[in-house]
């Protein structure tokens, strides 16, 4: 193994460290969980509540948990890149999502043009499309394989929920928000059981004390 | 035949990267911009005494900068290679692979 390589995969190994504890998996499944939940309860803001209230908790939950634990490391270069790309592309989904509900809104409430209704008929597909692509393109930027998964459950769920009777988009997204939640509490327990968390106070007072 | 500790010798190693346990930890800072004492001693499986030791050393000799700094009232401690620490471990990534690539087949 040549010296670049190896150094690869030291940097792939370290990289790979950071998304072990599953909370990126909470975060992503709580967007689709919550647009779910405002269709089931038709209660839109509650999308909003949650966003607020949530992402503070879970940056909290990294810093007691994941950091005490595996540390802290800023990557170089295209690392970098990744991670506010896939930043901006999960938001990016999160902002569809807002559109299209209040697309579906708009037109369930008023005398709309027939290119509104078609879209608004085959909806579920592109959305499924899109927000499918999206998790399958950040897990590529991400090397994150399970988000390629993601991606074809979300097409999956959507595509059943167009086109078989008694399917609604609003449990579709619960369910499918679910899974992904359940998935990240798995992985969050067994990232906690495998690293045991290191007595920083103990390292760095000892530190200053040399 | 040269000696490697021969002063200019296109052979001559930096033993402050050659030792094992540095040699990780330059590795990991090289591949990072910044890393914490938790980060490196998950990585590289060094305990933190060891840890310590051989930052302490780095930094002595300039290859690496040791930041403290209070996160949340609690103390932290963030680590980054120099400028002068990244050219060394090129040229000793250097060395090494010209010292390997000449020699002759066995």
């Amino acid at each position: 193994m040549g010296s670049r390589s190896m150094l690869k995969q030291i940097e792939k190994r370290a990289w790979l460290r950071t998304f072990e504890h599953g909370l990126w998996d909470l975060g992503i499944g709580s967007v689709f969980l919550m647009f779910g939940l405002s269709i089931v309860t038709n209660f839109p803001p509650l999308s909003a509540i949650w966003v607020a209230s949530f992402y503070p908790a879970l940056r909290q939950t990294g810093r007691k948990l994941v950091v005490p634990r595996v540390g802290q490391a800023e990557f170089r270069g295209r690392r970098k890149r990744a991670l506010a790309n896939t930043t901006w592309i999960l938001a990016a989904v999160a902002l569809i999502g807002v559109v299209t509900f209040g697309f579906m809104f708009w037109q369930s409430s008023s005398d709309t043009p027939i290119w509104a209704e078609w879209i608004s008929r085959h909806f579920v597909i592109f959305l499924g499309l899109i927000w499918g692509g999206a998790l399958a393109v950040s897990g590529w930027i991400l090397i994150l394989p399970r988000l390629y998964v993601y991606g074809a459950l979300m097409f999956g769920f959507l595509f059943a929920t167009d086109f078989l009777d008694g399917y609604h988009l609003g449990h579709s997204l619960t369910v499918f928000g679910s899974l992904i939640m359940l998935t990240g509490v798995v992985l969050l327990l067994r990232f906690i059981r495998r690293y045991p968390k290191q007595d920083l106070s103990t390292v760095e007072n000892h530190e200053e004390t040399e | 035949m040269k000696k490697l500790s021969e002063e200019g010798s296109p052979y001559e190693i930096d033993r402050m990267i050659h030792e094992p346990a540095r040699l990780l930890i330059t590795a990991h800072l090289y591949v990072v911009e910044s890393a914490d004492y938790v980060f490196l001693m998950q990585n590289t499986g060094l305990t933190w005494g060891n840890l310590s030791s051989h930052l302490s050393k780095l930094e002595a000799a300039g290859y690496v900068v040791i930041t403290k700094e209070f996160v949340q009232k609690k103390p932290h401690t963030m680590v980054h290679l120099t400028e002068q620490g990244r050219a060394a471990f090129d040229a000793y990534r250097g060395q090494m692979k010209s010292l390997f690539d000449d020699l002759p087949m066995g």
